[in-house]
């Protein structure tokens, strides 16, 4: 053969099969923020794989628009239907095989729910977590680094066995693989890999009350949904506390939060409370970093707004960050679809409640104030809250 | 494996025997992943791109679901290569051999191939050296990003005027002498010719131009190593255009002849008869519904042509038998000629071929809200439709026809012009254009029609782009 490399040594199919890889997911990024609100996504709880179209991937040439027509064979008289039309790029009537055709059509990325989650929140992270209580320490996982003479049968390295076979018979004069011999074998060690991990506990704080429409509920647990997500994934150590709030707040289950229904009137403070005294009990932030995310309309009583703000502050004394975000919007139309125009109004239109204003006027880069008119919009906040160091204060 | 090395060298012996003629053939048994990744890129080694990458997976991932199993691969070069997966049992091998063998023949033979780089393995390890070398020099972002304009070019060629081309000849007058008409010369004062002075290469192109990659290459504002690239991608197309435009009959011939090989081969066991015949009827299984097997096709017109060939010699309506008829078949004719001459009647006929369409006649372009449109019909088992519809997707190697017509103020006119009804892509026609502007650095202007048979001016600039309906009541239309 004129090229010399071996087969099993070749890569190019495996190189270029990764480079492929690595566009899909810069085309899956661009679309994050509409991809991450599908309805689908959503409510499917990561337990599937989702399908992602990307247009953006492909290798455009030109090419004819919908083309349904062929030769086939069978049976039939003329008008028979034989067929239907399927998803573009399914056009069973090319005889031509793998290859013949330029790589081309929109097509649907399977995309497992992890990757998407990855993805997406690989630049996002818990903002000032500081290593608490170095002393705890965690295997985190091992890695084979050694190699010894002594070891255990699974661990066996049968390259370097073999190889230590061969250059035995090698130093004896004989050539090739002979009767291996206890001297011959080779076992992989390995070490544990420690790493220090820090504690965190996230409190997700969510109104439910009957001014929160099914929209803006949808908004609030699509984030929720995500940062859950992202925390569990990312760290090892967190432990999420649901509190859901009308006039009253209490601790729920995960599940129950993400089915809360709505009803009756809003009282902030209830929520910021109820998460102060169970963290001072449960999380004192000598040892954990603490972090409060709260999602309402802003719909607040007036009367409460002071208390609120009060509590906000205290609480800022105990966390590394309180996010707070605002759900403006206010189109409660059923066919809402995300448009390209929906972010438009940003920053001019936005009506902000009385709260935001008030919790405005707290100064403290703990804590990050963001309001959302959409479901396009929580891509975005996420990044507001997430953005890690450097980045987080508003 | 000696023995099949040994049983092997019986069967190209037979194959030389029976009159096939082919270069040497080096046979090579391989692993699947190698066998998946030549089958994606089309040769052993050939420059890098993720396009072949995704290929390359989609392979993988239909050999391991056993949706699809990929025998063999033959390469047209002088040694011939042909890639045996090393998982075949030895009556697949032997199969396969003959196949090749038929192969290498066409190969060397067919009219078409007489001008194709027998060098090209060699040629493209070069090629994805030097682009790899460049991706070193230039960023490989850089180089990707060349090699998507030009792989999105690649196959707007112009087989006619072949690979290697001089550029259009500069302005000049030349001077003519024309007869004052064409039959002058039958009267008496006998041939006067009269003197006309034409200005040639004021134009340009002086003639529509269907190779993109190559007016680009050498008219673009590029680089040299874009040039490079541009070139080497286009030398491959060519290299790989006649092998697109015989895919059938070059299946056909391959899987007769090895039907025919095995025939003469008497060393098979019972089982391996029973195997063999097996395996010979999945090459060639007709397909049904909505797709026909080329290999099945094929081999059905070259049997129909010996015996028919076979019966005219006898009936003295022939000066040549079968046999002798399907060597001619083999050197002279490409799919389009092989399917027009070749494919009668009866024979399409007994294959059930027909042509199949929307069933909906109202909405040609598709419409979202009726249900006809959703439905595809059988539409005609007419002979000549069935050719066409077969022939349709190999003209201009399966491309649209595009032509670089004029380039005026430094804008580039492109024109596509064909039957009504074939529309462009648009949002593919947007992004190639986008492509073209990158290299041409000026306005790109394509005329086109949409599904009403109007003329559409398509405009790539600085500013983007967008369409335009043309004539008197033109509007743009985004």
């Amino acid at each position: 053969m004129e090229w010399a490399s071996p087969w099993d040594l070749r890569q190019r199919g495996m190189k270029d099969a990764k480079r492929h890889r690595e566009r899909v997911r810069e085309a899956i990024r661009k679309n994050l923020h509409h991809l991450i609100v599908e309805e689908a996504i959503i409510t499917s709880r990561g337990d599937r794989k989702v399908k992602v179209p990307i247009k953006y991937l492909t290798h455009y040439h030109f090419r004819y628009g919908d083309n349904w027509e062929g030769v086939g064979r069978g049976p039939g008289e003329p008008g028979d239907i034989i067929g239907r039309k399927s998803k573009p790029g399914d056009h069973p009537g090319q005889m031509d095989g793998a290859g013949d055709q330029p790589g081309d059509l929109i097509y649907e990325q399977e995309v497992s729910f992890d990757e998407l989650t990855e993805i997406m929140l690989e630049d996002l992270n818990l903002p000032r977590l500081k290593d608490n209580e170095k002393k705890e320490v965690e295997a985190e996982g091992i890695r084979f680094d050694d190699v010894r003479r002594r070891g255990l049968i699974h661990n066996l390295d049968k390259r370097r066995s073999l190889l230590e076979n061969v250059k035995r018979r090698a130093s004896r004069g004989q050539s090739g693989v002979g009767r291996f011999d206890d001297r011959d074998l080779r076992y992989r060690v390995w070490t544990d890999v420690k790493k220090p991990t820090s504690r965190a506990a996230i409190y997700m704080l969510m109104d439910r009350s009957g001014s929160m429409s099914s929209e803006k509920r949808y908004i609030a647990k699509s984030f929720f949904f995500w940062l859950t997500r992202f925390l569990k994934l990312k760290y090892d150590q967190v432990e999420l506390i649901f509190i859901a709030h009308d006039v009253r707040a209490e601790i729920v289950s995960e599940e129950d939060f993400f089915t809360v229904s709505a009803s009756g009137g809003t009282r902030c403070s209830s929520a910021y409370h109820l998460a102060k005294q169970h963290l001072k009990e449960m999380h004192p932030p000598l040892s954990w970093n603490n972090y409060i995310f709260h999602f309402t309309d802003g719909d607040n009583l007036p009367s409460d707004n002071d208390e609120a703000t009060e509590l906000l502050t205290s609480l800022l004394k105990l966390c590394r960050m309180v996010g707070y975000g605002e759900i403006t919007y206010r189109n409660f139309g059923a066919f809402y679809r995300p448009s390209a125009t929906s972010g438009a109004a940003v920053g001019t239109e936005r009506r902000l409640s009385s709260l935001y204003k008030a919790l405005s006027t707290i100064e403290s880069d703990h804590l990050i104030l963001t309001s959302i008119d959409s479901r396009d919009e929580i891509y975005r906040t996420l990044q507001d809250f997430l953005a890690g160091d450097g980045r987080g204060a508003s | 494996m000696s023995r099949l090395l040994e049983r092997q060298d019986q069967l190209i012996e037979i194959a030389r025997r029976l009159g096939l003629d082919f270069y040497d053939i080096r046979f090579e048994s391989v692993p699947w992943e190698v066998m998946d990744e030549i089958a994606a890129y089309g040769l052993p080694i050939r420059a890098q791109h993720w396009s072949y990458g995704r290929l390359f997976e989609r392979n993988r991932v239909h050999g391991q679901m056993g949706l699809s199993k990929i025998y063999e691969i033959v390469i047209n070069n002088d040694p011939v290569y042909a890639f045996l997966l090393d998982t075949n049992s030895e009556v697949e091998n032997l199969l396969v051999t003959a196949h090749v063998a038929a192969h290498a023949d066409f190969f060397k033979h067919n009219a078409c191939f007489e001008s194709t780089d027998r060098k090209m393995v060699t040629e493209a390890m070069e090629h994805a050296a030097r682009i790899e070398s460049y991706a070193e020099e230039y960023g490989a972002a850089r180089v990707e990003r060349i090699m998507d304009i030009a792989l999105a070019l690649e196959r707007h060629i112009d087989p006619h005027k072949g690979v290697f081309r001089k550029g259009y000849p500069g302005r000049k007058v030349v001077e003519r002498h024309v007869r004052s008409d064409q039959y002058a010369d039958l009267t008496v004062e006998g041939v006067r010719l009269s003197k006309t002075k034409r200005v040639i290469g004021d134009k340009m192109p002086p003639h529509p131009e269907r190779d993109l990659l190559w007016f680009l290459a050498r008219y673009a504002p590029v680089e040299n190593w874009e040039r490079d690239i541009l070139e080497m991608v286009r030398e491959e197309a060519y290299y790989f255009y006649p092998q697109f435009t015989t895919k059938i009959i070059n299946e056909g011939w391959a899987s007769y002849w090895h039907a025919e090989i095995m025939k003469e081969y008497r060393e098979l066991s019972p089982s391996e008869m029973v195997d063999f015949a097996a395996l010979h009827g999945g090459v060639v299984q007709p397909g049904s519904g909505m797709s026909v097997n080329p290999y099945y096709l094929g081999y059905k017109i070259f049997v129909d042509v010996f015996h028919r060939y076979n019966d005219m010699y006898k009936a003295g309506e022939s000066d040549i038998d079968g046999r002798a008829k399907l060597f001619e078949v083999r050197r002279h004719e490409d799919d389009f000629s092989f399917l027009r001459n070749y494919l009668t009647e009866s024979l399409s006929e007994e294959m059930g071929l027909y042509t199949y369409a929307p069933a909906c006649k109202e909405h040609p372009g598709g419409h979202d809200a009726c249900p006809e449109c959703e439905k595809i019909a059988l539409d005609s088992r007419d002979l000549a439709e069935v050719v066409e519809g077969l022939l349709r997707p190999r003209y201009h190697y399966g491309m649209p026809r595009i032509t670089i017509d004029d380039v005026a103020q430094g804008k580039l006119f492109l024109n596509h012009d064909e039957e009504i009804g074939r529309v462009l892509d648009r949002e593919f026609a947007e992004k190639t254009m986008g492509y073209i502007f990158e290299l041409w650095k000026a306005p790109i202007l394509l005329s086109t029609r949409n599904d009403r048979g109007q003329r559409l001016e398509l405009t790539m600039d600085e500013k983007g782009f967008h369409a335009s309906i043309k004539g008197r009541n033109a509007r743009r239309l985004s």
